[in-house]
């Protein structure tokens, strides 16, 4: 087996359609698009149930949990396997780090089977949406230090905010086992958040520079995965940001006022193309 | 006032009429850091295994399998590191290592099949050659080493033979399901054949007299 592995070989059954995320995002059935309708309340665009597109874009999104839970527990799989143990330099990561990703994957082979019932729960066929498969893309550094910064710290983060949406939208449509398996989950992920935001810590203790690189790449992947500002404090953006949980996982103060400037600048970034792309066709 | 319960003796001989338990062991403290050294290092190789192949087998419900059974052979690994400093060994690195050369060879066999086709051969190893040495191995540690001076090693082997027996079941079921035709099961026994040469060789987990009997 190879120590690193690559993403294009992922392996999967003939049922996933894998897409990059330009076209998974402009899936008109996702529940991270910028849409109004007559019915939403006020400017809100959150995802709740009173959406006239709630149903379709919560399978959307559940699916996308699924495939991503998928990748998450591959992409720990192999950060267990890809580096030795060792004292954390080169290629090495310590044992305990290693131990760490083995539980992982456990909670991530638990997710994928919670989220796979939940959608089989709400209606969804597995392929019913594409797959984007930029999650393992992350995990696929030579650096172990950089698939921390980039998966538990970056993406694990977007997962507190999905999990916590997801979990009020259960409340809000009155679906006690949604919002059971969401809470649940969502414990997990502040546990693998914190666990990257701990050995991201100790790893780069005395490599100020290697910590420097990985939390860049962190806001290169927290700025790919806010879709847009799909996920923000603004109630423009579908996902909000879950500060609480945030700071439960090891995320000061600072560093969620960053990632929420982040995501301020993406929404309105993708607003002025929108805007643009609608002069440009007279709309 | 004083009663008959107050004034009775609470004398009682250390071990009750039901505790059978016996000092006499067959491993002194180095055989059994030896022993507890191949074992942590055989258990990491497994789940390093196991989680590396994740991403390589198409079947969502061995992709799943593999990675809950990944963190049992992680948590073994654990609790061997955790037990090598109470015997002795203050630098477990030196003991984690495999029996002898034959056992490194198995495990580079082992972990050789890749390609999304090769989940039989994955699983094979697994859970018909590597899996069934560690019970076996765990079994003869476990009904052999002192019952009194060795019981945190026998609580240890007791958890992970539980693990063990799970898991060993769960893949078995899965080489059932996937193991359907003539040509599946050629390949599954020519490849169980060629890994059990090699495990023959090393002898077992820890090498010869990993179930007694080499001398």
């Amino acid at each position: 087996m190879r120590q690193f592995f690559p993403v294009d070989d992922l392996a999967r059954d003939e049922r996933f359609v894998q897409t990059n995320m330009a076209k998974r995002m402009a899936d008109s059935r996702s529940a991270v698009g910028v849409k109004k309708s007559a019915k939403s309340r006020g400017a809100s665009n959150r995802l709740t149930p009173d959406r006239h597109d709630a149903s379709e874009a919560a399978r959307s999104l559940m699916h996308g949990i699924m495939v991503g839970e998928i990748q998450a527990l591959e992409g720990a799989g192999r950060t267990a396997h890809d580096f030795a143990a060792g004292d954390g330099s080169g290629d090495t990561i310590p044992f305990e780090l290693k131990l760490d990703m083995a539980r992982q994957a456990w909670d991530e082979a638990r997710h994928v089977e919670i989220s796979a019932k939940l959608s089989d729960w709400m209606g969804t066929e597995l392929g019913q949406f594409s797959e984007n498969t930029v999650l393992f893309e992350a995990a696929c550094s030579n650096d172990p230090v950089l698939r921390l910064a980039g998966v538990n710290r970056a993406l694990e983060g977007l997962a507190i905010d999905v999990f916590t949406q997801m979990k009020e939208f259960g409340q809000l449509a009155g679906d006690p086992f949604l919002e059971f398996c969401e809470d649940w989950m969502l414990a997990d992920e502040v546990t693998h958040v914190k666990m990257g935001s701990d050995w991201l810590r100790k790893v780069t203790e005395n490599d100020p520079d290697r910590r420097a690189k990985a939390l860049e790449f962190q806001q290169v992947v927290d700025k790919l995965f806010s879709f847009g500002g799909a996920r923000g404090d603004s109630d423009e953006s579908p996902i909000g940001l879950a500060r609480r949980f945030r700071e439960l996982a090891g995320f000061t103060d600072d560093e969620v006022d960053t990632i929420a400037e982040m995501d301020h600048d993406a929404l309105e970034e993708r607003k002025a193309a929108v805007r643009l792309a609608q002069e440009a066709a007279g709309v | 006032m004083s009663t008959d319960a107050d004034t009775a003796s609470t004398a009682r001989a250390p071990f009750a009429p039901w505790d059978r338990r016996d000092l006499p062991g067959a491993f002194d403290v180095a055989e059994t850091a030896r022993r507890v050294g191949n074992y942590k290092w055989t258990e990491m190789k497994l789940f390093e295994a196991l989680g590396g192949w994740v991403a390589t087998v198409p079947e969502l419900d061995v992709k799943m399998r593999l990675g809950t059974h990944c963190y049992h052979h992680a948590w073994h690994a654990e609790l061997w590191h955790k037990r090598l400093p109470e015997l002795r060994e203050m630098k477990p690195e030196r003991l984690t290592v495999p029996a002898n050369d034959a056992m490194a060879r198995f495990i580079t066999a082992m972990t050789e099949p890749e390609g999304p086709e090769l989940t039989i051969e994955k699983l094979v190893g697994v859970y018909r050659v590597l899996i069934p040495r560690f019970v076996a191995a765990y079994t003869y540690h476990m009904n052999n080493t002192s019952e009194i001076t060795d019981a945190p090693t026998i609580r240890t082997l007791k958890f992970a033979l539980q693990d063990e027996f799970d898991d060993w079941r769960d893949g078995e079921l899965m080489l059932q399901s996937l193991i359907t035709t003539p040509d599946q099961v050629r390949r599954a026994s020519e490849h169980q054949s060629a890994l059990e040469a090699i495990m023959v060789e090393a002898g077992g987990i820890t090498g010869p007299g990993s179930i007694g009997g080499a001398e």
